[in-house]
């Protein structure tokens, strides 16, 4: 009798210490990162080294030049993912199909999606949280709102001009311009450094701008983001001046059409400080 | 296809394109009305080859109504027969009140006036064909070339199409080369039969010379018996059964 | 009839200026005592709306002139200017010059209207070639047949272009696969004029012998049609007028299949009356949709191919159960 109770006291407590240990080994050690924002909020962490998979647009930091690739947000090699074992997947809100399959394999994947400028810092702390790395997660997101107080410092008692922030047109030609509207984190962005959305009042991230919409906002300021690689400077002079197109707008009347390139405007993670920096020097350059 | 073909139509006279399908009749038809070009010889009206004539003095001498006419739009009866003015207007010109009396007259003389201002596509299968039969009519043509006129319709309208093109010839003294492979309705209609097998001419000539159980039996392979009907004095062809 | 046609887009032209995403004060858009730079209402005025409904017309006209003659050249009222695939071929070319061409030629034009126009260009000439391989004329049968295929397959072409591309090319597609009547100038209206007028040329000639055509090449044929080259100038014009529209405007949907139709109830099928009807209702049909596309969800605009789809879609499911009836 004894006997045969002890065995089912033993069994449970291996059972119980069994689960304990399984709940702290669920620090992820193999990360693949479909969101390229992530893979750099992790590594600016200082966990890069547990970062196994990137998607193909990752291209920072150099390191993730060596990592396999999984795809895209459109495309997520699913197979691929599989077959290199992760114990997290980074996925993006949308992908439902490539949650389904991660949740039938049972592995464990963190849903984002990126709209305000707050919510990357808040991501930072939740992905530390995740992979367990709370201190540095912390710090680098209370680093990243400091710096971003200091933009705001910086302009504080200048005057913010009306500004188009165009994300992307007809190559050629002033057709089909697509800007930011009130909402996301380009725009907080843009405010912080000290700027003043023109389309500030529809609250949508991406807004197809007429010329009517953009004559009857009359903006002061044009910058236009580009991703790639940056175009050389007879390039850079052409494509501004596309927009002598439409001279009677006040920012090509006083030469104050720019155009920024980097791929850091279109990732929301640890570089959006030094994107928000450059805004803040286009828009305010004598501001020393 | 066709090899060694010779037919000829005189004034006045109807004849009969008589085969069974794919005997080469409809090609025939098409090489008459100027759809398709011979290899080798010619086809002449009144001695002139109808190459040397222009598109529209052609389609002034010769009108062709096709088996079958299917009207994509909702035209109604008398603007698709106005269309058979097209080779008498000019390139701009717009029909006159001459070509409206012209192509009132053809539906008249088809029995199809009632249906002017009708949708063509609402009309049954008889009255399309005397539409079209009036749309060549309208053309003004001397030359009147029918593929398989009676091949879709019902026995009335068929006699009906008989009728008409029987009353057609007598009154304005059209040329008629019809394609068929109805016994019955070559018997009654045509004064002359061309019969073709394999594209070849196995026999041509007055009716009643041609139209023989010989030469059906070399057509269809089908013993019949040709006889003068006792009631309507019309050739008769009664068929027996599968020839041996 | 012609004239009401005429008369509606003549009020078209005169009042879809006055409306927009913006509101505008008309007198101070004509008040000449204000220089043109300060003046904003002129601005949206002259070069934002005017132009704009300009381009509508014309794109208009130029769909619904194709979409008669499709229908008549392939004896088929379901037939539309894409349906031979030269809609297509310009979207392939615009795709083409997004992904892989410098924006602007030596000479200064963009190129993506260029390169769509010589996609559509193309794409005909691939159709036409098609058509006349086995006989000495043109059969409407593998033209059809032929634009299906050529249809398909330029699709997969778009996919597989997309596909290969960069986020910022991607998105420059879609946006234009949307279809804009934004064109802010008259510049690149005057490039399409150019293939419009010659589409015009042979529009001209065409009236009547659509309706000859429209029972039958032998049936024309034996009424004294030159079929042939009647058949190629309709195919030509057709196509040039769709390739200079969607070159201009990228391809919107069911205006050139739903139009002819309209017309054609109201003033039945004479082709000398439906083309140019068609034409001037196209014109009006389409600066109507962009009123609508401008004010609907004010200060934001739709894109004008999704009103032309709202209107157009549930029309064209009518006629076609009316004519299964």
């Amino acid at each position: 009798m004894k006997a045969r109770a002890m065995k089912r006291l033993l069994i449970a407590v291996l059972l119980v210490s069994w689960r304990v240990a399984a709940a702290t080994e669920a620090t992820p050690h193999r990360i693949v990162s479909i969101i390229p924002a992530v893979t750099e909020m992790i590594f600016a962490i200082g966990e890069g080294s547990r970062v196994i998979g990137v998607s193909s647009y990752d291209h920072f930091p150099p390191q993730v030049e060596r990592l396999d690739r999984v795809g895209g947000l459109l495309d997520p090699n699913v197979e691929k993912i599989l077959s290199l074992k992760p114990d997290l997947v980074i996925v993006y809100a949308t992908q439902a199909e490539l949650k389904a399959r991660l949740a039938r394999a049972s592995i464990p994947y963190y849903s984002y999606e990126h709209r305000e400028l707050a919510d990357v810092m808040q991501t930072i702390r939740a992905i530390g949280a995740r992979i367990g790395a709370t201190p540095a997660a912390n710090r680098l997101a209370s680093d990243m709102e400091q710096q971003l107080d200091d933009v705001r410092r910086s302009v504080a008692r200048l005057p913010k001009p009306k500004t188009l922030l165009v994300l992307g047109r007809e190559p050629g030609s002033l057709r089909r311009i697509n800007v930011s509207g009130g909402y996301g984190f380009l725009h907080d962005m843009l405010v912080t450094a000290g700027g003043a959305n023109a389309f500030g009042d529809v609250k949508q991230q991406s807004i197809d701008a007429t010329t009517e919409m953009i004559l009857g906002r009359q903006p002061e300021v044009i910058l236009e983001l580009r991703y790639g690689e940056r175009p050389d400077a007879a390039a850079i002079t052409r494509e501004i001046r596309d927009w002598d197109a439409l001279p009677s707008l006040p920012a090509v009347r006083d030469h104050r059409v720019y155009i920024l390139s980097g791929n850091e405007f279109v990732v929301p993670g640890p570089r959006l400080v030094d994107a928000t920096w450059r805004f803040a020097d286009t828009l305010h350059p004598n501001r020393h | 296809m066709l090899e060694n073909v010779f037919v000829a139509a005189k004034r006045g006279a109807i004849v009969g394109l008589l085969g069974p399908n794919g005997s080469g009749k409809t090609t025939l038809l098409r090489l008459m009305s100027g759809t398709l070009t011979p290899d080798s010889g010619a086809i002449t009206v009144d001695g002139r080859p109808i190459g040397a004539f222009s598109r529209l003095d052609l389609a002034r001498r010769i009108a062709m109504v096709p088996q079958e006419t299917h009207a994509t739009f909702d035209f109604t009866a008398l603007e698709i027969v106005l269309m058979g003015r097209y080779p008498h207007l000019g390139a701009f010109e717009l029909e006159g009140a001459d070509d409206l009396s012209i192509a009132r007259d053809a539906l008249a003389a088809t029995g199809t006036a009632a249906f002017e201002s009708r949708p063509f596509f609402t009309l049954s299968g008889g009255e399309k064909q005397r539409v079209v039969i009036a749309s060549a009519l309208a053309q003004a043509s001397d030359i009147l070339l029918l593929d398989e006129p009676t091949a879709s319709l019902d026995l009335g309208f068929q006699l009906e199409i008989v009728d008409l093109l029987l009353r057609l010839n007598r009154n304005r003294r059209t040329t008629m080369v019809v394609s068929t492979h109805d016994l019955n309705l070559t018997a009654s209609l045509c004064s002359e039969l061309t019969l073709l097998f394999g594209g070849r001419v196995i026999a041509s000539g007055p009716t009643e010379r041609v139209l023989t159980p010989e030469n059906i039996r070399a057509l269809y392979h089908v013993d019949a018996e040709v006889s003068r009907h006792p009631l309507t004095r019309q050739l008769t062809v009664t068929p027996l059964g599968r020839a041996q | 009839m012609t004239g009401a046609f005429g008369a509606l887009l003549i009020l078209m032209c005169l009042l879809a200026p006055l409306a927009g995403s913006t509101t505008i004060s008309l007198v101070r858009a004509f008040d000449r005592s204000l220089p043109f730079a300060d003046n904003v209402d002129a601005q949206i005025l002259f070069i934002a709306r005017l132009p704009r409904v300009l381009a509508a017309a014309l794109v208009g006209a130029s769909l619904a002139a194709a979409g008669v003659t499709f229908q008549a050249l392939l004896r088929n009222p379901l037939a539309a200017p894409e349906t031979l695939g030269v809609s297509m071929g310009a979207s392939v070319g615009a795709m083409i010059a997004i992904t892989a061409m410098p924006p602007r030629l030596v000479g200064g034009m963009s190129t993506v209207p260029l390169a769509a126009f010589a996609g559509s260009v193309a794409a005909l000439g691939v159709v036409y070639l098609l058509s006349i391989a086995r006989s000495r004329g043109m059969s409407t049968t593998v033209l059809l047949l032929g634009g299906v295929v050529l249809t398909t397959f330029l699709g997969a072409v778009i996919s597989f272009v997309q596909y290969l591309s960069d986020y910022t090319q991607t998105a420059r597609m879609v946006r234009w696969l949307m279809g804009s009547l934004d064109v802010g100038s008259y510049e690149p209206i005057g490039l399409a004029l150019i293939p419009m007028a010659i589409a015009a040329g042979g529009y001209a000639t065409l009236p009547r012998t659509l309706d000859l055509l429209s029972l039958g090449a032998e049936s024309a044929a034996s009424r004294g049609v030159d079929v042939v080259r009647s058949e190629r100038i309709a195919l030509v014009s057709a196509s040039l007028s769709t390739g200079a529209a969607v070159s201009l405007a990228g391809p919107i949907g069911f205006l050139g299949i739903v139009v002819p139709h309209m017309v054609r109830l109201l003033v039945g099928a004479d082709h000398r009356v439906v083309l140019p009807g068609a034409a001037l209702f196209g014109a009006s049909f389409l600066i109507g949709c962009d009123v609508i596309a401008r004010r609907a969800f004010a200060p934001l605009e739709l894109p004008v191919g999704i009103v032309t789809a709202i209107i157009g879609g549930p029309f064209f499911l009518w006629l076609v159960l009316r004519r299964a009836r």
